[in-house]
């Protein structure tokens, strides 16, 4: 009796043994092993600047970049506060044109995808043509005139300069609006295809129903359009506001220089920590991460809707 | 609630090579105050075109289209006081059951939050509808979003209402229910109404009157019954009626005194005088039948009745319904032409079966062969016509 129930419990211990087994193939080693050194890639440089940036001198000296401090007196989080506080007035300015011009670009662009799409207009093509070709306007080849549009011609500072008296208001504020409406402008385009790609699998029975209830073609945006656009709106603010604050070529040319008071984060970033000392890394990195930490706020705010709105 | 006139209304579309498709021909028609009619004809008829000019969806090329004697070729959709149903339900699905049949009356008309509320309440109840008012679209069934549709449409109290094939994505049983519901409702209603349907059923049973499209063409435009026992051309006496009419192409040949027989390889069918007046000196000719009008016998060998009215035939095949059989015959000797019959379903006939088919000839049909306009109708002798079978 014994004997036998021995040897059936063994045999349930092989065929689970077998199970395990079973299930492990070489294809599937080799998957994971690569899954895990992707992950390992991407996060090393991630891992390295976060360590680096709570390092003293001493520390950053005496261990590998991707290693932790391993002294408790190499360790310091000086430079974060040193960083924040350089970087404090350009993360202001920045805010100050990138959430204006984020969600102007939005706005603008998908009332401009609804007439471009679901409104009946001779010439529709020709000026979905020209919406299409702004995409792949290069940045490089506005550079120049971008600069003397605005300080040449435009001189906002100047035409505006009855403002600056009123309370709330500085001057370097004109240099904040020249970059909201050059962002702007160049979103457009891009976030125009995006709401028209939408747009195009709105039901057209769904539309001419508002317009045969007495809707306009105002209200027709407003009511039923814009509603259920809700996602692709998140999905918009999170592309815009990341593009918009990680731009560097634009506030180099518009602004100029990072003393300016209209400095933007990454411009004061470009040259946070140089010196003729040599290179501060650990202030560079804990500035490079402060910097970037809005863009990983945004993206937690509107990720719901940003599964949402990849899905159509 | 309105008279509404088409007018040789006609819509032309270009392509992009400019080439131009004539998508609706010169139609016209008179719909009365409060009539249901049903525009019928194949898909690509141009059935949907002109509904959507009446709605005002699509330009109208040429012609004119009045609402109550005033020209609304320009007027914008959201100002013809015109209601639609679409096939689709095209319901707001980002809005509760209230807020999509409230939407129209907030912007078509002045009135107040409260009385806009009342009248939801007041059409959702009639329309069975009220236990749904606070769910969006997605959570409804097929047959509810369809309600909810028709709802929306009611609540306006439009002048015209326009329905693009609204039945056609429900089941067969709910349709059928469906379409008696609407009928009920329209009478009710009292509200002029254009329902477009490819579904001869539907435009048999519903219409107060029905318009038969073809290629952009208006073939017929008439009561039921009347494109049924009298229909215009070929393509009418094809078109209405399930199964459809039997043709046969003949020529006429002179018979004894004021007749003349019909033949063809396979048929020879004599016609009386009146018949033959009417056909004229006409040769081309199509002859018609519908399947319900022909009687079958039993036959021992190929034996001909001696009025010319009979011929021989073998059953191929039989489908019962229940309460009738749809039988499919070979004629003639080479069983070169075939013909349907519908006979009761309590009858024995089986296939392989050799029989004698008799077509009266108070119930043919005769056609022009060319032109295919009908230049001989069935005579309908009693006051009350057969209820046709459909």
């Amino acid at each position: 009796m014994s004997e036998k129930s021995v040897t059936t419990e063994e045999a349930a211990e092989q065929t689970a043994m077998k199970r395990v087994t079973d299930g492990i193939t070489l294809g599937r080693v080799g998957l994971y092993a690569t899954l895990i050194g992707l992950v390992g890639f991407y996060l090393l440089p991630i891992e390295s600047g976060l360590v680096t940036s709570i390092k003293t001198p001493t520390g950053l000296d005496n261990t590998f970049p991707f290693l932790p401090p391993l002294d408790a007196g190499w360790i310091t989080f000086e430079k974060w506060q040193v960083a924040f506080d350089y970087l404090a007035p350009g993360m202001v300015n920045s805010m100050l044109f990138t959430i204006p011009s984020t969600i102007l670009c939005a706005i603008l662009g998908s009332m401009a995808a609804y007439g471009l799409t679901l409104v009946d207009w001779r010439g529709q093509i020709a000026v979905l043509a020209l919406f299409i070709a702004g995409i792949f306007v290069p940045y490089q080849a506005v550079i120049v005139p971008l600069f003397q549009f605005w300080s040449q011609y435009m001189q906002l500072g100047a035409r505006l300069s009855f403002l600056w008296g009123l309370p709330l208001l500085e001057p370097h504020y004109a240099t904040i609006l020249e970059l909201i409406i050059t962002h702007t402008a160049y979103g457009i385009p891009i976030v125009t295809l995006l709401f028209r790609s939408q747009y195009k699998t709105m039901s057209n029975e769904m539309i001419e129903a508002a317009r045969l209830d007495g809707a306009s073609v105002w209200r027709v945006y407003r009511r039923i359009v814009l509603p259920l656009s809700i996602p692709m709106f998140a999905v918009v603010f999170i592309f815009q506001f990341t593009q918009i604050w990680n731009e560097f070529l634009f506030s180099l040319t518009i602004i100029g220089s990072t003393n300016d008071p209209a400095a933007s984060a990454t411009l004061i970033l470009s040259g946070l920590g140089q010196s003729l000392e040599g290179t501060d890394y650990p202030l560079r990195m804990a500035g490079a991460f402060i910097t970037a930490l809005p863009t990983l706020l945004v993206y937690v705010l509107f990720a719901d809707k940003f599964a949402e709105g990849v899905q159509t | 609630m309105a008279e509404t006139q088409l007018d040789d209304v006609r819509k032309v579309f270009t392509e992009t090579d400019g080439n131009e498709i004539v998508a609706v021909n010169d139609v016209s028609i008179d719909i009365e105050d409060g009539e249901f009619l049903v525009l019928v004809g194949p898909s690509g008829c141009g059935k949907s075109t002109t509904l959507r000019m009446i709605a005002g969806l699509e330009t109208i090329s040429d012609g004119d289209i009045r609402l109550d004697d005033r020209v609304i070729n320009d007027v914008p959709a959201k100002d013809r006081d015109i209601a639609m149903v679409f096939q689709s339900y095209a319901l707001y699905p980002h809005m509760t059951v209230r807020e999509n049949m409230a939407f129209g009356l907030e912007e078509s008309t002045d009135l107040s939050d409260d009385e806009i509320a009342a009248r939801v309440e007041e059409t959702a109840e009639m329309m069975g509808i009220d236990p749904l008012l606070d769910r969006k679209p997605e959570e409804l069934s097929g047959g509810q979003q369809q309600r909810v549709a028709l709802g929306r449409a009611i609540v306006r109290e439009p002048a015209v209402f326009l329905m693009d094939e609204p039945l056609s994505n429900l089941d067969a049983k709910l349709r059928a229910q469906m379409r008696t519901e609407l009928q009920q409702l329209q009478e009710q209603l009292e509200t002029t109404t254009v329902y477009v349907t490819h579904d001869q059923t539907e435009a048999m049973t519903m219409g107060d009157r029905i318009a038969i499209l073809n290629d952009g063409e208006l073939q017929q435009v008439g009561t039921p019954l009347e494109c049924y026992h009298e229909p215009a051309n070929v393509f009418v006496a094809d078109f209405i009626g399930e199964p459809a009419m039997n043709f046969f192409d003949v020529t006429r040949r002179d018979a004894d005194g004021d007749g003349a027989v019909l033949v063809n390889e396979t048929l020879e069918y004599t016609v009386s005088a009146d018949i033959s007046t009417a056909i004229g000196d006409r040769d081309d000719l199509v002859l018609g039948v519908r399947p319900e009008d022909i009687s079958i016998e039993r036959s021992e060998g190929d034996q001909r009745r001696a009025d010319g009215h009979t011929v021989p035939a073998s059953v191929t095949v039989v489908e019962p319904t229940g309460d009738e059989n749809i039988v499919y015959l070979d004629l003639g000797a080479d069983r070169s032409e075939r013909i349907i019959a519908t006979i009761d379903g309590m009858s024995q006939v089986e296939a392989g079966d050799r029989v004698v088919v008799h077509v009266p000839e108070d119930a043919v049909h005769v056609f022009d062969g060319e032109t295919n306009e009908a230049l001989h109708n069935r005579r309908v002798e009693s006051n009350e016509p057969r209820v046709p079978n459909v």
